[in-house]
């Protein structure tokens, strides 16, 4: 069963880019990461699966419903939480959630308290006295108080403390336990590394790979870093499944993905000082999506 | 100068606004004025010594309508309330605009002084003002050459027109001590506003009941009557002297609380 | 009802604000009736060495118009709507766009309601609010009236003379309305209604002086001709039906375009 479905989403804004034919589905209970660079369309996306802005084409359903026609009703089932938020003026902390609250028909009044220890967020508070990061944390509850089946964050980390990230990050694992779906969209690879099961990545509107975590992770790439005694023309590497080649002075890398023993051979013509080969973070798997082609 | 040239740029589609408004209500009166000829004269001496308060429910007013001049002034506090709304609004909005918009973390980390910024930014305004008035002063002087039949209107004009440029200054100063001094950015226009509308009223109220009279000091519409101004009357020097306390005082006001204030962010 | 008791909390200090400034200005003006009125007679006894036909010629009953209705209705009356439009279409103008001005959209519109509930809950919410304004202002008005009269009065005309407030901040709103949803993106809400509503007070104010019929339909502010209303007791179909038509249209289009809106993030 799927919580997410999305087909050909298509959003242009005029002339400029918005998002073309993106496609993923989020199974229902994962936790599900969504990255690019800024600007990519991770927010386009979002804000349409909220139903804040409506798809030029394409459709998108949650929970087998379409995401713009029953907009209402699939919003009991849906927290969200937003890059930046921002709430009325001259409202104290609790005032804010029990307005939330209000929304749903049911008793939040034990959860609000709940989440606002984990959170450590006085609730006495006007909301326009908090700093960036408290006001952070009113999100955060504001968007989980009513126990939704669907946690939708964009960008939710900026502005915590990384204290504050490890507990909210815990909470968020304990709501995915208790069978919560999590769509997670961030531009911060190693919480999407920590986090998520599987990953879908989108560059300049168009989703490039959807992968699970630990299939990025395993051993088909390795980071090669050779040291040698003279230097060489990195072009002798130029080869299939080569990657992210770089020299300096002596000392070549790159990321390999391929047979193993075609690379080894290449490297046994050669007179080296010195050899890691490593597991390389998604960070440096990544780097080659973010970098825009030429 | 960069700041000056910025906020001319961010205010320039508003004053087009303002101007296409301004020539737009001159023209559609003007062009609607056809001189009265002189008969009915006993009807206009007894309308004349119609109380005020009964003449402004009849809508008549104490111009002499034969004349443009005449028909220019009754028009004239209509043009004045455009120019001084623009006049406040703007005061208050160049002053305020940077924390309601919250660039004012951009602005004020910057290489400037708050001195500074407050002349770029009256500067603009102060430049913005004169081009509405400069726009209604030719507009008028054009269409009363054609309206006019041949009497002379260019000093009357010129006059009214001056008139209009201190009450703009008034509300202009007024907008932005406001904004200086006042907490909420948000707040600071409407509260402009309310003060302009309370003084509007009260002009009105004062032309309907000779009790009121002693009120004229509190309405800065007042200060600068069509009637006198058309006249003989003139400028009155006690009013000239009031304008120019009141506007040295929002000056002073400005500049000092704005320095002061605890920036919003 | 939560989004509507919100609305209406918003509301509270500028509903507040607004009723005390009707009733200030209907204070004020209708305080001016007894010197009026005397003015009134004393210029009614000159008149008696004028020839009959040229008072005549005045073009105007004397009794009727310088009655307290009269007076009431046309002078006071005129900015008591200059300033109830201003408040009504600052109301209008508001409802949609400070949701994206505090950027509190993504905040309500990610509840479980409809976009066409959330309308609904503000739409009245801003009509509670004015409805409030004008039960005080014509308790007010009425008390005021009856302290100042001079002779008995017809008060369901006075009713009828006050009632346009209520008709006239309902055309504003809905004007402001169909503008906070159509532009993207409002800074200030102020120099929208302003303008709106003293351009069109300036345009009643001078077409009134030239008497031309056609731009009555243009300001709301025209629709409703007290001179008519406290001859006829009764307002003129034409322009209640054009009002109420105008009201339907903008408010339906407004529910339409604003379920269709794209909501920015900012």
């Amino acid at each position: 069963m799927n919580a997410i479905e999305i087909k050909n989403l298509t959003k242009n804004y005029g002339t400029a880019r918005g998002i073309e034919n993106v496609s993923f589905n989020v199974e229902e209970g994962e936790i599900f990461g969504f990255i690019g660079p800024n600007g990519a369309g991770k927010s386009t996306t979002i804000r349409t699966l909220l139903a804040l802005i409506h798809p030029t084409s394409g459709s998108a359903t949650i929970f087998g419903k379409d995401c713009i026609k029953f907009a209402p009703e699939i919003a009991k089932e849906v927290g969200y939480l937003p890059s930046e938020v921002f709430y009325y003026d001259n409202m104290r902390v609790i005032d804010l959630l029990k307005y939330s609250a209000s929304f749903y028909k049911k008793d939040c009044t034990k959860r609000i308290k709940e989440l606002s220890e984990i959170m450590e967020l006085d609730l006495k508070k006007k909301i326009d006295d908090l700093s960036f990061g408290n006001k952070k944390k009113v999100g955060i509850i504001q968007g989980l108080l009513h126990e939704p089946k669907l946690i939708i964050l964009d960008e939710p980390t900026s502005g915590l403390d990384p204290l504050m990230q490890r507990k909210f990050f815990a909470l968020l694992q304990e709501e995915n336990k208790k069978g919560a779906t999590i769509l997670f969209s961030s531009h911060i690879l190693s919480e999407v590394q920590k986090m998520c099961n599987r990953v879908a990545i989108i560059k300049e509107g168009k989703l490039i790979t959807v992968e699970k975590i630990s299939t990025l992770e395993e051993n088909t790439y390795k980071k090669f870093k050779l040291e040698m005694k003279l230097v060489l023309d990195k072009n002798y590497f130029k080869m299939n499944g080569v990657n992210n080649l770089e020299a300096k002075d002596n000392v070549i890398s790159f990321l390999f993905k391929g047979n193993l023993n075609l690379i080894m051979k290449r490297i046994s013509e050669l007179e080296i000082t010195n050899i890691w080969i490593e597991e390389p973070d998604l960070e440096e798997i990544f780097i080659h999506y973010y970098v825009k082609e030429d | 100068m960069n700041i000056f040239m910025r906020e001319m740029k961010a205010h320039r589609k508003s004053l087009i606004f303002w101007c296409v408004g301004m020539i737009v209500m001159i023209i559609s009166q003007m062009s609607k004025y056809t001189a009265t000829s002189g008969d009915g004269q006993s009807l206009n001496t007894l309308m004349a010594s119609m109380p005020k308060s009964l003449q402004a429910i009849i809508g008549s007013v104490s111009f002499d309508l034969s004349k443009l001049s005449g028909y220019y002034g009754m028009i004239f506090i209509y043009l004045a309330l455009i120019a001084t709304i623009h006049a406040a609004m703007l005061g208050a909005d160049i002053i305020s605009k940077e924390e309601r918009d919250k660039t004012s973390e951009f602005l004020f980390v910057k290489p400037v002084s708050r001195n500074k910024v407050v002349t770029a930014k009256l500067s603009a305004a102060f430049v913005n003002i004169i081009i509405l008035n400069i726009v209604t002063l030719i507009t008028s002087i054009g269409l009363a050459g054609k309206y006019s039949k041949g009497e002379p209107l260019t000093s009357v004009i010129v006059n009214l027109m001056l008139g209009m440029f201190v009450l703009q200054l008034i509300f202009m100063f007024l907008g932005t001590g406001i904004a200086a001094v006042s907490n909420n950015p948000k707040g600071a226009s409407s509260l402009a506003m309310g003060i302009l509308l309370t003084t509007f009223i009260l002009y009105n109220a004062i032309g309907m009941n000779s009790h009121l009279e002693v009120l004229k000091y509190l309405t800065p519409y007042k200060y600068f009557d069509a009637k006198n101004l058309i006249s003989s009357v003139g400028f009155e020097p006690v009013f000239m002297i009031l304008s120019a306390l009141i506007i040295l005082v929002l000056f002073t006001v400005t500049y000092v609380f704005y320095r002061r204030r605890d920036l919003e962010v | 009802m939560n989004m509507f008791l919100h609305e209406l909390k918003a509301y509270r200090k500028s509903t507040l604000i607004w009723t005390c400034s009707l009733i200030s200005v209907v204070l004020l003006f209708l305080a001016m009736f007894p010197a009026m009125s005397k003015d009134a007679a004393d210029f009614k006894k000159m008149l008696d060495n004028y020839s009959p036909a040229l008072v005549k010629a005045l073009g105007f009953s004397f009794d009727s118009l310088f009655s307290l209705l009269g007076f009431y209705s046309s002078v006071t009356l005129m900015y008591v709507l200059l300033c109830g439009s201003i408040q009504a279409m600052n109301l209008g103008t508001s409802i949609i766009s400070k949701e994206v001005r505090d950027k509190t959209a993504d905040f309500l519109l990610t509840k479980p309601v409809s976009r066409m509930q959330i309308m609904t809950a503000k739409l009245c919410a801003v009509i509670t609010s004015l409805v409030i304004t004008n039960v005080f202002f014509i308790a007010a008005a009425s008390l005021m009236a009856s302290v100042v009269q001079t002779e008995a009065y017809d008060y369901k005309i006075f009713l009828l003379v006050s009632l346009p407030l209520f008709f006239v901040q309902l055309m504003f709103m809905s004007l402001g309305i169909i503008i906070s949803v159509l532009v993207p993106k409002i800074r200030s809400v102020l120099p929208i209604s302003l303008g709106t509503v003293f351009g069109f007070f300036i345009l009643s104010m001078l077409s009134s002086s030239n008497g031309d019929t056609a731009s009555r339909f243009i300001t709301p502010f025209k629709y409703f001709d007290s001179t008519y209303i406290i001859k006829n007791s009764a307002y003129e179909a034409s322009y209640s039906i054009v009002a109420i038509l105008f009201i339907v249209v903008t408010i339906a289009a407004s529910y339409i375009i604003y379920s269709k809106k794209d909501i920015h993030s900012v």
